[in-house]
């Protein structure tokens, strides 16, 4: 018999626990003709704005071992397009879809929140507080700020919020300050704060910020997701360099109950289904029935 | 526009043409004929984290090839696999448009590398047209045989003389080129502002193709993003063919 993938996070039904995390799947459509974006168990949207934005300039991308460093800026058509354009295209691969979203202040996010209200496909929102490549500093900074956001939109709101945080040392303070605010989630991590240095003494060291993401961070949101599962009653989507069924079942065991992945998709969009099999060919292997089974069970010994 | 596939590709094979540029066969299993000049592939490379993308240099039936040149750790990794698969995703992009350019007189303006979807061009266009086309030294030059046997007229410089004119292919174009003319062009980002600058000034129209490095190819990550106009355009998506017309800027 198949093991059973399903997952129940924040009060929906996921198929299996692999969703693409925000920003590496485009808006959730475009790649209907590569894969069969059904067999996913969700989709996180690129993060929308209130307003659109044309992001960074270039350099966006650099490969360094391990993984990659971007500086994107959240590139986007803002909230009132992207209702009118794109989301119907991805709510027809009927699976949950969660949109993530990025304001400068609470009345930014309020505003965007209050047109996704009048959307009833949406599954959830991702409030993206982790972005580190904007002029701005990252609302995962202030502490206040995380606090006033999410009690702030949750009036708002019913839809199910989830906050993706950044991946500092006081992390799990701020999953605290999260939950005391009302979210219903918590998808750990972001991208890691990095820099690249162009060894090049005629292109004057020029320096290229970003977010490291990729398998060198998976070993460290690893143990966020093991730190704050401890802690926290909410549930944790985990996240950060998952490459294959083996990656994502390590943060499953650490504690998520769902797992996002970004860089390897962007590798190939195959590694999204490629990870559901073998998370299933894993549970097969060890005679375990469900995947629920093993959710945070390195927590339980 | 053809379907890409994204699938583990038999290499037949990838020999070293001259000391920078490399020829890598491959053999898929369905025919490709309806490849456009100007499309690539991003290719896997084992050892090497994100795929590179190399544009098409040629396509019969089900054999692939692809040019390319040794610019990094990526492109050198791939020069040392002979044998085995490589995965390949593609065919990607948006190529020439062949319709537009085909009765009219074109003019190639190509750089380096940049012969590559060119070569491909020239095979499927039907009339002679003329190249322009730059390298450093005369050991870079590469093979110009489909040029030759459809009778191209062809202008070639070398940045030490050592053969052709010497200097950049660009300082030609000054006077040999008018509106008459539909541009086609192929090569580094700096080849490439200069000839818009010159297409811009003696309205010139055409199409041109970028290389930039890509994570994805895909139009999925954002990270080969240019300003067009004044609106941000993917390169792996959007391109990387441009209509010049679209394409006033500073790259
Ligand atoms: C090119 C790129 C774009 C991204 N854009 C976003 C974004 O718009 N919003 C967001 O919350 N995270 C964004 N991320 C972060 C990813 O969603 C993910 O959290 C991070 O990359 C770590 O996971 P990974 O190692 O599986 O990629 C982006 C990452 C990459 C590589
Ligand atoms: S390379 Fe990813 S969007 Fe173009």
């Amino acid at each position: 018999m198949n093991p059973n993938l399903n997952v129940d996070f924040v009060g929906i039904k996921f198929n299996n626990p692999v969703i693409v995390s925000s920003g590496t799947f485009g808006y959730g459509f475009e790649l209907e003709d590569l894969i069969d974006i059904c067999k996913l168990g969700g989709i996180i949207t690129k993060t929308i704005t209130l307003e659109p934005r044309h992001g960074n300039p270039q350099p966006r991308i650099a490969e360094v071992s391990s993984g990659i460093v971007n500086n994107i800026g959240l590139q986007n058509v803002g909230i009132v397009k992207f209702v009118e354009k794109y989301l119907k295209k991805i709510i027809k691969f009927d699976i949950p879809v969660i949109v993530s979203i990025s304001g400068k202040n609470v009345c930014e996010y309020i505003k965007i929140i209050e047109i996704l209200n009048k959307q009833d496909c949406i599954s959830a929102v991702e409030l993206n507080l982790s972005c580190p490549n904007l002029n701005e500093s990252i609302i995962c900074n202030d502490l206040d700020l995380v606090y006033n956001i999410i009690t702030g939109i949750k009036q708002k709101t019913k839809i199910p919020l989830i906050a993706k945080l950044s991946p500092s040392y006081n992390i799990l303070e701020i999953a605290l300050i999260a939950q005391k605010a009302g979210v219903d989630g918590l998808t750990i991590a972001n991208t890691y704060p990095a820099m690249v240095v162009n060894v090049d003494i005629y292109k004057k060291f020029n320096v290229m910020f970003g977010g490291l993401s990729g398998p060198s961070i998976k070993p460290i949101s690893i143990r966020y997701v093991y730190d704050v599962y401890k802690k926290v009653d909410i549930p944790i989507i985990g996240c950060g360099g998952i490459m294959n069924g083996n990656d994502a079942i390590e943060f499953l065991a650490s504690g998520s109950k769902l797992v996002s992945v970004g860089t390897a998709c962007l590798i190939s969009p195959n590694n999204l289904i490629n990870i559901i099999e073998e998370i299933e060919l894993i549970l097969k292997k060890n005679k375990i029935k469900s995947i629920n089974e093993i959710i945070g069970i390195c927590n339980k010994k | 526009m053809p379907k890409a596939f994204d699938k583990n590709c038999e290499i037949i094979s990838n020999d070293m043409i001259n000391r920078n540029y490399f020829r890598l066969k491959v053999k898929t299993y369905s025919a490709l004929n309806h490849c456009i000049p100007g499309q690539f592939f991003m290719i896997g490379i084992p050892d090497v984290f994100l795929r590179r993308p190399i544009g098409i240099y040629n396509v019969e039936n089900d054999v692939l090839t692809f040019l390319y040149k040794l610019v990094g750790y990526g492109t050198k990794k791939l020069s040392t696999i002979k044998t085995g698969q490589l995965s390949l995703l593609g065919p990607l992009g948006n190529g020439y448009d062949l319709k537009k350019i085909e009765n009219l007189k074109y003019v190639a303006v190509v750089g380096g590398v940049g012969i590559a979807p060119i070569n491909f061009l020239a095979n499927k266009l039907k009339n002679k047209g003329i190249l322009y086309y730059g390298v450093r030294s005369k050991h870079d030059i590469l093979d110009l045989n489909i040029f030759k046997k459809k009778n191209w007229e062809i202008i070639i410089s070398t940045e030490d003389g050592s053969e052709g004119y010497k200097g950049y292919i660009t300082d030609l174009l000054q006077y040999n080129f008018d509106s008459k003319h539909i541009l086609i062009s192929s090569g580094p980002n700096l080849m490439l502002n200069k000839i818009l600058k010159i297409a811009v000034e003696k309205h010139i129209s055409g199409f041109i193709s970028f290389d930039v490095k890509m994570a994805c190819g895909l139009g999925n990550c954002q990270g080969c993003a240019i300003r067009v106009k004044d609106e941000i355009k993917m390169v792996c998506k959007d391109g990387p063919v441009f209509k010049i017309d679209d394409i006033s800027f500073n790259l």
